[in-house]
């Protein structure tokens, strides 16, 4: 075993964070770290620093902070796999129900600490779902394992997929199997790693019902790493703000959310209902939506002259252009099924009857749940599969008369995971393998052109792998503008991005136009559908269930409601205030605020003090 | 020349004849069975095809190898293969033995060998299509067999699906980085040759992709107490509180044993030696 040296880098020492204002009267704290510090082998710094905070049985925790923060290598001290699993240089203590992990084991701890992976696919095992659940209880020797397995499918209400296999199973439905697969284990502490990442998020809200249920039914303490505040506001008690490999503070929620400077400082934007009510000078900003709704109502203000005044600030959102202004069919679908084989043998319909064009000049968002279509038609697009029956064509050209390798002339797919599009072992490796070996005559110089573009010359020696979640997305748009495609085709280019990724690569988005003639996204994020869309297509169970502008789209709860989107906060209070035309941003909504309480920026709550931070910096 | 979309031999279809092979989806007479009952079985048709060289016997185990595999629902991925395979064999000895100056009886000569390797194919086939992993581990288990294999059957299975997932690499590589040969060449060797070029450029980002989500399912065995329950004798009670001898087990191997014994006694009446 690796000795216990003291921490050689000796940070300033936090605040005591774990200060309980936010914590629940009685202290009962479930979780101890003190004095934590940790790094990893072969690093010269250490990932958790002088990490003191206490846990509070029964409270739900959301563990916040930007990319490389350090929260899942904090939670991961909970379970003993930091330094069990993960050897490294490990000071200070961590006690989880009164035990020291340091004299304990994963296994051990496992049994009161359960842990739900960001990637919770790679977490099932077991083919069947019943197998799945009973497989910690079995492995523990607990003879009531059917009723435990029986207890948590309960819980979480999918008793119904007991005999499905794992592999058929939905997103959604995978991340339930997996925290019931911990939940049979009767822990006391539940840690849950960003669920919205990888669901859309009328899923990740139903897991954080679930979540919020266990919590408040059956005591258990939940800790959840999440980068979207608006989840945090509505379900999280307390917050745990971590920068550089320590708490910045640790706060009830609505103290937490009056810091939104604080937040945003460290990369989380304070959702929408928090800063437009900090921005018309509420001293409690609201949480939620419906209170959002009744502290904004008295500033809302009768606009004169309809949409002209703002007209310009969100040109696409409503400009949908009509007859004349059309422009050229870039693909067309006539008469579209598609399905395909299952395990059992018979065909599951994909798409039904679809009948779409594409013009020049459209930014076109993709919508609807998991299983909608979405992918299956974006793969149809590309040609790397062609439908059953009917016909796609794209650039006047039938896809069933070229293969997908030479149609990758006139289109590009990227990827939902940018992992899978790096073939190489550099960044410009990777983006000049198609004008290369196309033997583009100005290859090179195109190559170093998108380089430039989407900001990756620093980094572009450098194996895409080892980026960052934002910088791999950059490489990916770089590898299909490099493609120079008439249409191009990008799979969820903004999930599992913080928010300043998720900027860095919807500017990139806008920036588009001027390369390619169409551009489709398929998406779950509302926010980008809204700020960037010209129109929208809403899928459901493979048909087209409607086809309009993001205004059209988020003025209509009972479509938004059947296609189980969410439209985006600003947008669903601006619904709840009767506003018309439909705001759809926080920056458009502060225009029917008064002028004097809309800054530009949400400042931070001035009278708050801020002591905790600059003993940080 | 249209393409259209191929519900066999395709990717996707032998991705599913894959899993189904490997979960025994389309259940079948030995899925039924307790599956030591299945490895004992196996034993027995896996050797007796050995102590003979009399041609009516292994006839009788051929047979009764075909059976079972009918009987075990192989599917036709496996099924094809193996015909391929065993088909090729004679073909080549055949070929071999007759550029040496052989004739047609060197085919009934070589009858013995393939007879035997048939029958112990078609017997491993039905048994192991029959039996998923966890299936199998747990029998391992039962055996007393060494801890490492149930638990190599845990984490292969694990491995494999990732490793699946994350061939898509691939995808990208067909679909857009390189462009297919201007000409096909002679037999098309350009396009051959590319494909070989693809599999091993797509070796190193698959295996990347692989061991990433390997580590996430290697963790998560260790926090469900896998190494935990690998040493512990109450788990493995109740792993294997479901295994039960059953009255079809029974039935089945006492009538697998009357037709081996059978085959060896036909063949006595009526040898047939090359």
């Amino acid at each position: 075993m690796q000795t216990v040296p003291p921490p050689t880098v000796a940070p300033p020492t936090v605040a005591p964070a774990a200060a309980s204002p936010a914590a629940p009267a009685p202290s009962d704290p479930v979780i101890v770290v003190e004095d934590l510090s940790f790094r990893y082998p072969g690093t010269d710094r250490d990932t958790l620093r002088n990490v003191d905070l206490t846990i509070q049985r029964g409270d739900f925790v959301a563990v916040v902070g930007g990319n490389g923060s350090a929260k899942t290598t904090l939670c991961k001290t909970f379970n003993g796999l930091v330094p069990h699993y993960w050897n490294g240089d490990f000071a200070g203590s961590v006690h989880v129900n009164g035990i020291d992990t340091w004299d304990s084991s994963v296994a051990e701890l496992s049994s009161r600490v359960g842990y739900v992976y960001q990637d919770f696919q790679n977490q099932l095992v077991r083919p069947t779902v019943r197998d799945e659940v009973a497989f910690g209880p079995l492995n523990f020797g607990h003879a009531d394992h059917r009723e435990r397995t029986d207890e948590a499918l309960e819980q979480l209400g999918i008793s119904h997929l007991r005999d499905s296999f794992v592999w058929q199973l939905s997103g959604g439905q995978a991340h339930l199997v997996a925290l019931a697969a911990v939940l049979a284990m009767r822990p006391e502490v539940i840690v849950v790693d960003e669920p919205v990442a990888e669901l859309d998020p009328a899923r990740a809200r139903e897991i954080y019902l679930r979540l919020r249920a266990l919590n408040q039914e059956h005591g258990i303490t939940v800790i959840a790493i999440e980068h979207h505040a608006e989840f945090i506001a509505e379900f999280a008690r307390s917050v745990v703000l971590m920068a550089d490999g320590a708490p910045v503070w640790h706060l009830g929620v609505q103290e937490a959310m009056d810091r939104h400077g604080d937040l945003e400082a460290h990369g989380i934007p304070a959702p929408d209902a928090v800063s437009l009510t900090a921005a018309v000078g509420e001293e409690s900003v609201a949480l939620d939506v419906p209170s959002a709704v009744t502290a904004l109502r008295p500033h809302v203000r009768e606009r004169a002259a309809g949409p002209e005044p703002t007209a310009g600030s969100w040109p696409t959102a409503d400009s949908r252009p009509t007859g004349a202004e059309l422009g050229d069919p870039v693909a067309t679908l006539r008469g579209i099924h598609h399905g395909y084989r299952t395990v059992a043998g018979d065909l599951a319909p994909v798409l039904v009857d679809l009948e779409l064009d594409l013009r020049a000049g459209e930014r076109i968002a993709l919508v609807g749940t998991n299983g909608a279509g979405k992918t299956t038609l974006m793969k149809l697009l590309t040609g790397l599969i062609v439908p059953r029956q009917g016909t796609v064509t794209v650039d006047g050209i039938d896809t069933r008369s070229r293969s997908a390798a030479r149609l990758s002339d006139h289109v590009a797919y990227l990827y939902q995971h940018p992992q899978q599009m790096f073939l190489k072992d550099t960044v410009r490796a990777d983006v000049a393998l198609f004008p290369t070996g196309r033997r583009v005559p100005d290859a090179e110089a195109r190559v170093d052109e998108v380089i430039t573009r989407v900001g990756l010359d620093q980094l572009a020696a450098r194996d895409g792998r080892t980026l960052s979640g934002g910088q791999q997305r950059r490489a990916t748009i770089a590898i299909g503008l490099a493609m120079r495609p008439t249409l191009l085709l990008l799979d969820e280019p903004t999930s599992s991005l913080d928010v300043r990724s998720r900027h860095d690569v919807t500017g990139m988005l806008d920036s588009l136009a001027e390369t390619v003639r169409c551009a489709v996204v398929a998406t779950h994020d509302m926010e980008l559908v809204a700020s960037w869309a010209s129109r929208v297509i809403v899928l459901d169970q493979g048909r087209v269930l409607a086809d309009l502008t993001p205004r059209e789209l988020f003025s209509r709860p009972e479509l938004t409601a059947r296609a189980r989107l969410v439209p985006p906060q600003a947008a669903r209070i601006a619904h709840q205030l009767g506003l018309d035309p439909l705001p759809l941003t926080a920056a458009e909504l502060r225009t029917w605020l008064p002028p004097g309480s809309a800054p530009e920026r949400p400042t931070p709550a001035p009278p708050l003090p801020r002591s905790t931070i600059s003993e940080v910096h | 020349m249209a393409r259209k979309t191929h519900d066999v031999l395709s990717v996707d279809w032998v991705r599913l004849e894959l899993l189904r092979t490997a979960y025994s989806t389309r259940g079948g007479l030995f899925a039924r069975m307790d599956p030591r009952m299945v490895i004992a079985w196996y034993l027995v048709m896996a050797i007796a095809p050995w102590f003979t060289h009399n041609l009516t016997v292994l006839i009788g185990f051929f047979a009764l190898g075909v059976v079972s595999v009918i009987l075990a629902r192989v599917g036709p991925l496996v099924l094809g293969l193996f015909v391929i395979g065993l088909g090729a064999d004679v073909i080549a000895l055949f070929v071999a033995a007759f550029l040496f100056g052989g004739d047609l009886t060197t085919l009934i000569a070589l009858a013995e060998l393939n007879l035997k390797l048939g029958a112990v194919s078609m017997a491993s086939m039905a048994a192991f299509v029959s039996l998923d992993p966890e299936k199998l581990s747990d029998a391992l288990l039962a055996l007393r067999a060494p801890s490492c294999s149930p638990s190599g059957s845990a984490t292969g299975t694990g491995c494999c699906r990732s490793w699946w997932t994350s061939t898509s690499p691939c995808s990208r590589d067909s679909g857009c980085a390189t462009p297919p040969p201007e000409r096909r060449g002679l037999l098309g060797w350009r396009v051959v040759w590319q494909w070989c070029v693809m599999a091993v450029t797509a070796f190193y980002p698959i295996m990347l992709n692989t061991a990433k989500n390997v580590r996430t399912t290697v963790e998560a065995l260790e926090t469900r107490g896998f190494t935990y329950g690998a040493k512990n004798a109450a788990g493995r009670t109740l792993r294997l509180a479901y295994l039960r001898v059953s009255g079809l087990d029974v039935a089945v191997l006492a009538a697998t044993a009357l037709t081996v014994i059978g085959a060896y006694w036909l063949g006595a009446q009526f040898p047939l030696h090359r």
